[in-house]
């Protein structure tokens, strides 16, 4: 139990050695492209503070910096934000005038209060801010200073921090009542998943006091110290040390080791607040896992999902990367064939599931890795989905920043019980439809050409491809294959060669296996034939038994993969029942136990 | 000092803007990872290719010690990946504060870095003022290092404003090249297309904007830089065209212009008197000078327009004499600190500006115009075009349908 412990999730790992994360490329041996989509402490201090929607938020600096600072964030959130328009001379020869007569402006409005973010320049001439506030004498300002080279979760700790000297501790405590900490503007879908935190502590009884900071008012942030908990809601990116400091001086326990991002997790998230303040709430429970059982039983949710690896690349999101990855992981069966992170400590978290995980790679990396783990889906931000879409990946979902005009609203979470179905509809409808219609053919096109031969040699390639497309749309990936390839030949008056089928595979087998099939066409044209391999597999199996013929027809439907096992099972059973010989029976009675 | 700024991006970032569109330049933007992030993410939506930024991300101990070698291995890296014809150095605030020498590094690697050019500009808070200054702060670098070519006479260099410029020309080479007058435009879409800029005996900008640049390619050419107006609307393109037939003596101009106004002047004034009968007015407000183009077409077509200028060079005092004389622009010089002054004091119908003051404005159930997304507006059809169909694009029935429903149940516009 952590709750007051002041335990942080990130600080209790216990996972496999971090020698098997990988690590970007050293800054100095590379072109510097990697960084791009990571924003730095003053966007952090900036998205903190902006979302005090009645606080005016000043960022110092060079009108260009405002307006680019303002005009990005604009893309996700509605806010208003001012400058104090610093000039050449001004960054030179001291600002504070400038600034002065920007704060009076300000004061004038009658905010409830006044954040003044420094920007890069003002940080490296150590302007005088602090001295400028104490001039005006105004009481509700605050001056936020982010490091340069600071990261954008230790900007907007700096900004939750600076919450603090605003607080009134002598306000009456709230029963029943908690802070959410950490949701702050341009966060990847901070409002749905609020809505949804919202939700469920509102189902048990318990309210939220404030929200630090997205959509917060001042009134709320001053009255922040009435909550009986806090709840760190992005515990492996920001609001821990915050947390801590709450604790400290308001003495509020806090809870930061439970991330609500699939069924398990969310009931968890939920015991652990039921536990602090009391409450039974196992009838809730019940039902919101009884709802999210009834969704995996579903239609083709499990089909879908075991068959479906996953691609993460979340290094603006530590919190998604370790609770995305572990529900798809352990409630889904979905393989994360590869996942990019933040930091190294949330690159251990992940390896607990994945064995391929990335600390910061560079794109190029990550391309790298999207053509050799062939990821069904692709979870990621503006760049993973360009690099998806330019190596035709046709499955992505947006689950980070930056996302370039990308409208987030309160529906669409992917925390909490309704952001576990969320993730399960959107990941089994792309994978689903969009592999479905890729087999389609024309809406009124021809249905057969009648008999067309194939050589020996795309027969072989076109099964072996098959092998390689998930079940549940092999038979009509295939299918469509193959009536692409009839059509082909028909046309060019031939039988269906190796090579027109490579023609016809490039261009209609499912995204996701064009690169892993070519691997099929560029093996030696020595390499035996599909009956001689087969028969060279055939060998390898651990036949102890007799089989007739038709029971091996049947063992040639099985996958490759598969074979050796299906033959001991079907032996075992054999013996278990008295038979001496493995025939098409025997095969038919194993494979009803086994419940086909 | 103003409170906001209503301006579309930085110069730097127009500048990343302008040279990402040149095939055969790399940008290197020297500056730290808030600066690289934010250019990053704001230049993607108008970069047609190579959509990742190529930076120095100039760290903590760079600022103390200097982060000259960095910049210089970029380089040598962006030199070895790409093999571009030319680099441009986009030195932004930070190292200019702190007194990086991107010449001497530059002039360092002259002998390692053969067949590829490098260049620099400085942008950033030296321009605060306008954004499209930042187009042509780069293209005055580019020019820098353009070997001059020989000179063609009685030709026409166009010189536009951005890269979005590349791609609007037609509007205007169509007329010239009906005269049989040669013609070289700038920017354009390579690199090798722009350098024959130089061989262009008159240069006529198309845009208030390339001041700087005019004068650096005419110190190297030897042209001679006719501003005339910004050929926007009728009476504007008309006026521009004419303007190179009577330099020239071209009757084949003369010609083609008759043809064309014949043919649309019809039309045209079918267009101003549904704006006789609707009258509007318009307030341009920030805008990468596109105030005084897409000003000077409603203007024409009598709506009243109110301008906050963004630029005052040469091109743009003269142009706005002509905006003023001929059709009663009213110039907004005042310093304001919101939007909302303006709104407050001029009751626009209709506002064109950019994000940050669309917040402003659609409270008001004004439609508001994102300035950035009406550029190529040169030439007799985008002013024909624009006209006929702004009183529908203004969809005022969706402003009423809003303001009805927040008055009905008592919303409040502003929350």
């Amino acid at each position: 139990m952590s709750i007051g412990s002041g335990k942080n999730f990130s600080r209790d790992i216990k996972g496999t050695p971090m020698a098997k994360v990988k690590e970007g490329t050293d800054r100095e041996k590379r072109l510097q492209v990697s960084e791009i989509h990571r924003p730095s402490a003053f966007e952090g201090a900036l998205w903190a503070v902006m979302g005090i929607k009645d606080a005016h938020t000043v960022f110092h600096s060079p009108s260009g910096c405002y307006i680019n600072q303002h005009q990005n964030a604009l893309m996700n959130d509605l806010f208003e934000m001012y400058t104090s328009h610093l000039s050449y001379g001004d960054v030179l020869h001291g600002a504070r005038e400038t600034l002065e007569k920007t704060l009076q402006k300000l004061i004038a409005k009658g905010p409830p209060a006044i954040f003044i973010v420094t920007s890069p320049t003002v940080e490296i001439v150590k302007d005088d801010v602090e001295g400028v506030v104490e001039k005006l004498d105004y009481e509700k300002c605050v001056v936020i200073r982010p490091t340069i080279g600071g990261t954008v979760h230790q900007g907007k700790e700096e900004g939750f921090l600076s919450l603090i000297s605003l607080m009134d501790e002598k306000v009456e405590k709230k029963e029943k009542s908690v802070n959410l900490i950490g949701p702050t503007y341009s966060v990847f879908n901070w409002r749905a998943d609020l809505e949804e935190l919202r939700r469920m502590l509102f189902e048990i009884g318990v309210s939220v006091n404030a929200v630090i900071t997205a959509d917060s008012t001042m009134q709320q942030i001053i009255s922040a110290p009435a909550a009986m908990l806090n709840i760190c809601v992005y515990p492996f990116d920001c609001g821990v040390t915050f947390a801590q400091k709450m604790q400290e001086k308001f003495g509020i326990p806090y809870l930061a080791d439970a991330i609500p991002i699939g069924f398990g997790e969310s009931a968890r998230w939920v015991e652990e607040i039921a536990s602090f303040f009391n409450l039974d709430v196992e009838t809730y429970l019940k039902g919101e896992i009884e709802n999210g059982f009834r969704l995996i039983r579903t239609g083709s949710v499990f089909t879908v999902t075991f068959e479906t690896p996953v691609a993460l690349a979340l290094e603006n999101h530590n919190t998604y990367a370790v609770g995305i990855s572990h529900f798809f992981k352990k409630e889904l069966g979905i393989e994360i064939c590869f996942a990019a992170v933040g930091d190294e400590e949330v690159g251990t978290k992940v390896q607990e599931v994945s064995g391929n995980v990335s600390v910061s790679p560079t794109i190029d990396e990550k391309k790298r890795q999207y053509e050799e783990t062939s990821p069904l889906l692709i979870m990621g931000n503006f760049y993973d989905l360009k690099v998806s879409k330019d190596l035709g990946f046709l499955n992505f979902l947006f689950a980070d920043i930056p996302t370039i005009s990308f409208l987030a609203t309160e529906n669409g979470p992917y925390m909490g019980f309704r952001g576990a179905s969320y993730l399960i509809q959107q990941v089994v409808n792309q994978v689903y439809i969009n592999l479905f219609i890729e087999t389609k053919g024309e809406m009124e096109g021809q249905i057969s050409l009648g008999e067309v031969r194939w050589s020996s040699s795309a027969e072989n390639a076109l099964r072996k491809i098959a092998e390689m497309i998930p079940h549940f749309i092999r038979t009509k990936s295939v299918k469509k294959l193959q009536k692409k390839a009839e059509e082909l030949a028909y046309q060019e008056k031939s039988e269906v060669t190796l090579e027109i089928f490579k023609t016809i595979a490039e261009e209609y087998t499912p995204t996701r296996f064009k690169t892993k099939f070519l691997e099929v066409f560029e093996e030696d044209s020595a390499e035996p034939t599909y009956q001689e391999k087969t028969e060279e597999d055939w060998s390898k199996l651990p036949f102890s038994m007799e089989w007739d013929e038709e029971a091996r027809e049947m063992l040639h439907m099985v996958p490759s993969e598969f074979k050796a096992k299906a033959v001991l099972g079907t032996e075992e059973y054999a013996q278990r029942h008295n038979y001496t010989c493995v025939t098409s029976q025997v095969v038919n009675e194993y494979r009803k136990e086994l419940g086909f | 000092m103003p409170l906001k700024s209503y301006e579309h991006c930085c110069s730097t970032m127009q500048a990343m803007a302008s040279l990402g569109k040149i095939e055969g330049v790399i940008p290197i933007l020297h500056a730290p990872q808030p600066c690289i992030y934010e250019i990053q993410i704001g230049t993607m939506c108008c970069r047609p290719s190579r959509l990742l930024t190529m930076g120095t991300l100039i760290e903590r101990g760079e600022i103390i010690f200097g982060g000259e070698e960095n910049l210089k291995r970029q380089i040598v890296n962006v030199y070895h990946t790409y093999h571009p014809k030319v680099i441009v150095v986009l030195n932004t605030c930070v190292p200019q504060l702190i007194g990086e020498d991107v010449k001497g590094v530059i002039e360092d690697l002259k002998e390692e870095l053969k067949g590829c050019k490098v260049t620099y500009c400085d942008t950033g808070f030296k321009y605060p003022i306008a954004m499209a200054t930042g187009n042509d702060i780069c293209w005055a670098s580019i020019v820098d290092i353009m070997e001059p070519h020989q000179r063609m006479d009685g030709s026409i260099g166009l010189l536009g404003r951005s890269g979005t410029d590349a791609g609007a020309f037609s509007s205007l080479t169509t007329f010239l090249r009906e005269a049989d007058i040669p013609y070289f435009t700038f920017p354009a879409s390579h690199i090798d297309e722009m350098e024959k800029i130089t061989r262009a005996h008159f240069l006529y900008p198309i845009h208030v904007v390339p001041y700087l640049t005019s004068k650096k390619i005419s110190e190297k050419s030897s042209a001679l830089v006719n501003y005339s107006e910004i050929p926007s609307g009728v009476e504007g393109t008309t006026r521009f065209l004419r303007s190179i037939a009577d330099q020239l003596g071209s009757q084949k101009l003369h010609d083609a212009v008759d043809r064309e106004e014949k043919e649309i002047m019809p039309h045209w004034d079918s267009v101003k008197v549904t704006f006789s009968k609707k009258p509007l007015r318009v307030l341009h407000s920030g805008g990468p000078a596109s105030e005084f183009s897409m000003g000077k077409i409603l203007a024409e077509l009598g709506a009243e327009v109110f301008l906050v200028p963004t630029m005052k060079n040469p091109f743009a005092k003269k142009e706005r004499e002509v905006l003023a004389e001929r059709y009663r622009v009213t110039f907004i010089d005042e310093e304001f600190d919101t939007l909302s002054d303006l709104l407050d004091t001029y009751h626009p119908d209709v506002v064109f500006t950019e994000f940050q003051g669309q917040i402003e404005v659609t409270p008001r159930f004004a439609p508001a115009f994102i300035n950035m997304m009406y550029l190529a507006e040169y030439g007799y059809d985008f002013a024909l075009d624009f006209g006929r169909n702004f009183h529908e694009a203004m969809k005022g029935h969706v402003y009423r349908k809003w303001e009805e429903l927040l008055k009905r149940y008592k919303g409040n516009p502003y929350g």
